[in-house]
C-alpha cells in the first residue's frame, strides 16, 4: 500500500492574526506555524492503513516556503516514510495552482491513496484535493469521517446534514480527511529521533500564475462587550426591552 | 499581631516520586547525553558540545556518533520562557564566533536610559547605578532567542523534544542514569484518556539539569545529595507584559519606590523591544513580610503612573506573564565541591568535571556573581538602608561589607497578617487575573490530573497568602476551604518557593509565550 499525504504548513488556530503593512498578507512575526489540524488526520490515516497492511509507504508531499520542512519533520515523526518539499516562497491563492504543482509530482508516484486533510484552516477553500483527484482523472471522496479498505476498493462515510452518506470507490482515490475520522497520534520521543534520519527531499518548483489576488484583507469587527442588566425576574423588562430596541431579535 | 510563617505550611518534596530507583522501560531511549529544560543554558550546552563532536570527527578521533537530546516541557521551545530583558551580547559573541551581533535575535539596541524613584504622584530621576548600566546591550525576547538557539542546535543534530517535561531522575544506587518524561491523556483522576500516552524513559551517560527558576529536580537532587549551599537560594517574583503603543518609547527605564512597600525589594523595567512594541514588568522579592503582596495588582497600578501611563494609554496588551528569578547569588549557588563528591561516589567522570569548576571561576560568570555577592541580601532589611550598602559595595567592588550576609529562605520568613488590597481593573489599561492568565495563551486541558501539592490543613490566613501570590488565579478561599484551579497555573513557580509544591503537567501544558 503506497500512501501519498499532502499536508500544508498554517498559523496555529490560537493566533492573533495581524495583518501586514501592504493590508494584503498576514505579518508573520511571533506567528506559530503547525501542520494543519485536517492533514494530522489524514497523515494519521495513512499510518494506520500502512500499518494494517504490514507493509507500504508513507509519504508527506508539502508546498510551501523551506520553514514547511519542520512541517514535514512533524509528520516524519508521527510515523511517515519520507518527505518531499515543494519549495515555493511565493504565498499562493490560487488552489488550482497548488493542486497542478502537487499533480506533476504525484502523477508517476504509483499511489494507492492520495490524502489530504477536507480544508486548510488559513484559507478555507476545501478545493486542491477535490482539484488534484480531478486532474489526476481519479475518484475523490472529500470529507470523509470513516474509511474502509477492500481489495481493490474502498468504502468511506461522509458526514452530512442530518445523517451519514456511505459511497463506495475503486482504488487509487483521492480522499479529504474529515474531524473524527480517527484520533492523531502525538509523536514520540523514538518518533522525533528516527525522523532526523528520515529522507526529505526539497524540490524548487516555479509555479504558474494564478486567477485569483487578493485586493485586500480585513479583520471581523469587533463584538461589543457584554452588559449585565439585572439578576432575577427584576430584570426581565430590561432584557426584553434591550431585545426589542438594541438587538431587534424581538 | 500573630505573624505567619509560610513554611510551616509547606508540604515536603515528594523525593520519592522525583528519584527514582528503577531499571528504565523496555521503551526507554538511549542517549549519550541529555539536558533536561530546554532553555538558553541548556541549549547553547548542547550546541557547543555538538560542535566539539563534530571537530572530532572530523579529525578522526574515537567519539563516533554522540546522541544529545533536550528534554522541554513546553510545546515548542520557548513557550516557558520569560525574562525582561536587556541582554549584554557577549554570551551569544563567545558562542558563535561567526556571527555578527546584527545576525543575533535580538531587538533594538539600548539608545538610551534613565532609573527614577517613583512615589505615587511624581518621579525623582536618579543617576543610574553601574550595576545597572547597559550601554551596547540590546533589548531583546529571551523566547525569540531561545527558538533560535534551538534552530541552531536541531542544525546541528540534537535531539529537541518539546512537550516532553522529565517528572522524575532515574537512578541507579547514588548515580544518575538519565531521566524519565511525565505521562500524557490523564484524567482528573489520573486515569488513561484515548490520547494517553505513558512515560518515557530517556537514558544517558551524562544528565544535565537546566530546568530554570525553583528547577523541581534539581532541587531533588540537591536534597537527595546532601549538598549545600552557603545561603538558601532566594526568589523574586516578576510579573511582565507587552504592549503594542501608539508613542514610540526611545530608552530602557527602570524604577524603584512605589507601588512597592519600603519593606519589599524590588522594581519595575520598561524596555523598547521594537519602538512601539513595549515589554514592562514589575519583580518584586517573594521575602517581603506582607502577607498581602500582590505582584499583579501592583503591576495593574504602576501602569496607572503617568510615567508609564503616556506610553501605554490607547494601545493595546499583546501578552502577559509571570517568572520566579533565583535572586540569591553567589552564596546561593550549590557547594560545586560537594557535587564533585556527590558525583565521586558514583561516578567515574568527576575528575573530568573538576574542570568545570575551574573554568566557570576563570570566567565573566563567577566575576559577575561575585562582585556582587551581597548586593541582593543588602536590601533584606528594607529599601533605603538596602540603596546605601548597595551603593557601597558597587564602589567597593564587593569588599564592602567583608564576608557574607546570611539570608533566611524565602518561605521562612515571617509574615504580617494579609491588609485586605481591593482593586478593579478597568479592562483597557488594567486586567485582571482571568484576563491576564488568558493573554499568556494558557489553553491548558481543564481536566488534567491536579499538579499542585498543598498541606491539607491549610487555614484562611494562608490560603488568603497564596491567592495574592499568584499571580495566575490558581489559589481562591472559597466556602471555608483551598480551592485549586491547576490549570490557570503558569508555572511560574512561585507556589513552589511559598506555598503549595509544584510538580510537571503533561507536555504542553501551561502558557505559550510569544515574544517575552
Amino acid at each position: 500500500m503506497k500512501i501519498a499525504v499532502c499536508i500544508k504548513r498554517v498559523p496555529d488556530t490560537e493566533t492573533r492574526i495581524k495583518i501586514a503593512a501592504d493590508g494584503r498578507s498576514i505579518d508573520e512575526s511571533g506567528v506559530k506555524f503547525v501542520l494543519n489540524p485536517y492533514d494530522e488526520y489524514a497523515v494519521e490515516e495513512a499510518l494506520r492503513r500502512k500499518e494494517a497492511a504490514g507493509s507500504g509507504e508513507v509519504v508527506v508531499i508539502a508546498l510551501g516556503p523551506d520553514a514547511a520542512q519542520e512541517t514535514i519533520r512533524t509528520a516524519l515523526a508521527m510515523g511517515a516514510d519520507r518527505g518531499v518539499l515543494l519549495q515555493a516562497d511565493a504565498r499562493v491563492l490560487d488552489p488550482s495552482v497548488i493542486a497542478r504543482a502537487l499533480v506533476a509530482e504525484l502523477r508517476d508516484g504509483g499511489y494507492d491513496l492520495v490524502l489530504f486533510g477536507k480544508l486548510a484552516i488559513d484559507d478555507y477553500h476545501h478545493a486542491v484535493g477535490p482539484m488534484v483527484a480531478e486532474l489526476l482523472r481519479l475518484p475523490c471522496v472529500s470529507a470523509a469521517a470513516r474509511l474502509e479498505l477492500g481489495d481493490g476498493k474502498a468504502t468511506a462515510e461522509r458526514e452530512v446534514e442530518g445523517g451519514v452518506e456511505v459511497v463506495e470507490f475503486p482504488l487509487p482515490a483521492v480522499l479529504t480527511a474529515d474531524k473524527g475520522l480517527n484520533e492523531p497520534r502525538y509523536p514520540a520521543l523514538k518518533g522525533i529521533m528516527a525522523a532526523k534520519k528520515k529522507p526529505l527531499e526539497v524540490k524548487p518548483v516555479t509555479l504558474e500564475a494564478g486567477g485569483l489576488e487578493v485586493l485586500e484583507l480585513a479583520l471581523p469587527p469587533e463584538r461589543k462587550p457584554g452588559r449585565i442588566l439585572g439578576e432575577g425576574p427584576g430584570a426581565v423588562p430590561a432584557l426584553i426591552r434591550a431585545l426589542r430596541t438594541e438587538a431587534k431579535v424581538l | 499581631m500573630t505573624r505567619l510563617v509560610p513554611a510551616d505550611y509547606q508540604p515536603a518534596l515528594p523525593l520519592h516520586q522525583l528519584i527514582v530507583q528503577e531499571p528504565p522501560g523496555p521503551e526507554a531511549i538511549e542517549l549519550d547525553v541529555l539536558f533536561v529544560g530546554g532553555g538558553p543554558a541548556s541549549l547553547s550546552g548542547a550546541i557547543e558540545l555538538a560542535r566539539l563532536v563534530q571537530r572530532d570527527q572530523q579529525q578522526g578521533g574515537g567519539l563516533g556518533d554522540i546522541q544529545i537530546g533536550v528534554l522541554e516541557k513546553g510545546e515548542r521551545l520557548g513557550d516557558h520562557c520569560l525574562s525582561g530583558a536587556v541582554v549584554n551580547p557577549r554570551a551569544f559573541r563567545e558562542l558563535f564566533p561567526e556571527l555578527k551581533d546584527s545576525d543575533f535575535p535580538f531587538g533594538s539596541p539600548v539608545q538610551g536610559e534613565a532609573v527614577y524613584l517613583l512615589s505615587e504622584q511624581g518621579q525623582v530621576r536618579l543617576p543610574t547605578p553601574p550595576t545597572m548600566k547597559n550601554h551596547g546591550f540590546y533589548v531583546a525576547s529571551l523566547c525569540e532567542m531561545v527558538r533560535w538557539l534551538g534552530e541552531k542546535a536541531e542544525q546541528l543534530g540534537v535531539n529537541l523534544f518539546a512537550g516532553y517535561p522529565a517528572g522524575a531522575l532515574l537512578v541507579d544506587g547514588r548515580r544518575v542514569i538519565g531521566a524519565r518524561t511525565t505521562p500524557s491523556g490523564l484524567d482528573r483522576g489520573g486515569k488513561p484518556t484515548s490520547s494517553h500516552q505513558p512515560a518515557t524513559d530517556v537514558t544517558a551517560k551524562v544528565t544535565a539539569l537546566g530546568e530554570g527558576t525553583r528547577g523541581l529536580l534539581t532541587q531533588a537532587y540537591l536534597e537527595w545529595q546532601e549538598i549545600p549551599s552557603q545561603n538558601p537560594q532566594v526568589f523574586a517574583l516578576g510579573v511582565k507584559e507587552l504592549w503594542e503603543t501608539k508613542r514610540p518609547l526611545d530608552r530602557v527605564i527602570h524604577t524603584m519606590g512605589w507601588p512597592l512597600p519600603n519593606d519589599a525589594f524590588g522594581g519595575s523595567f520598561m524596555y523598547p523591544l521594537q519602538p512601539t512594541v513595549v515589554a514592562l514588568g514589575l519583580v518584586v522579592g517573594l521575602g517581603a513580610p506582607d502577607a498581602g503582596l500582590d505582584v499583579h495588582v501592583l503591576l495593574q497600578q504602576l501602569k496607572l503612573h503617568a510615567l508609564f501611563r503616556r506610553y501605554l494609554e490607547g494601545g493595546e496588551l499583546l501578552e502577559w506573564g509571570a517568572k520566579t528569578i533565583p535572586e540569591g547569588g553567589y552564596y546561593a549557588l550549590p557547594a560545586r565541591r560537594a557535587i564533585f563528591r556527590a558525583l565521586k561516589r558514583g561516578d567515574t567522570s568527576a575528575a573530568a568535571l573538576a574542570e568545570y569548576d575551574a573554568q566557570v571561576d576563570a570566567s565573566f560568570i563567577r566575576d559577575d556573581l561575585y562582585r556582587t555577592r551581597n548586593m541582593r541580601l543588602a536590601f533584606k532589611g528594607g529599601f533605603y538602608v538596602g540603596g546605601i550598602k548597595a551603593g557601597l559595595m558597587t564602589l567597593t567592588g564587593g569588599r564592602f561589607p567583608g564576608g557574607r550576609i546570611a539570608m533566611p529562605a524565602d518561605a521562612k520568613a515571617a509574615r504580617n497578617r494579609a491588609a485586605p488590597a481591593s482593586f478593579t481593573p478597568d479592562g483597557k489599561l488594567t486586567f485582571s487575573k482571568l484576563d491576564a492568565v488568558f493573554r499568556s495563551g494558557n489553553a491548558t486541558r481543564d481536566t488534567i490530573p491536579a499538579h499542585l501539592i498543598p498541606r491539607a490543613d491549610v487555614p484562611r490566613d494562608v490560603a488568603e497568602l497564596y491567592t495574592h501570590m499568584c499571580p495566575a488565579g490558581v489559589y481562591e478561599w472559597v466556602d471555608g476551604s483551598l480551592r485549586i484551579n491547576p490549570p490557570n497555573c503558569v508555572d511560574c513557580k512561585a507556589t513552589d518557593v511559598l506555598g503549595p509544591r509544584w510538580t510537571p503537567r503533561e507536555g504542553g501544558s501551561g502558557p505559550r509565550y510569544k515574544r517575552m
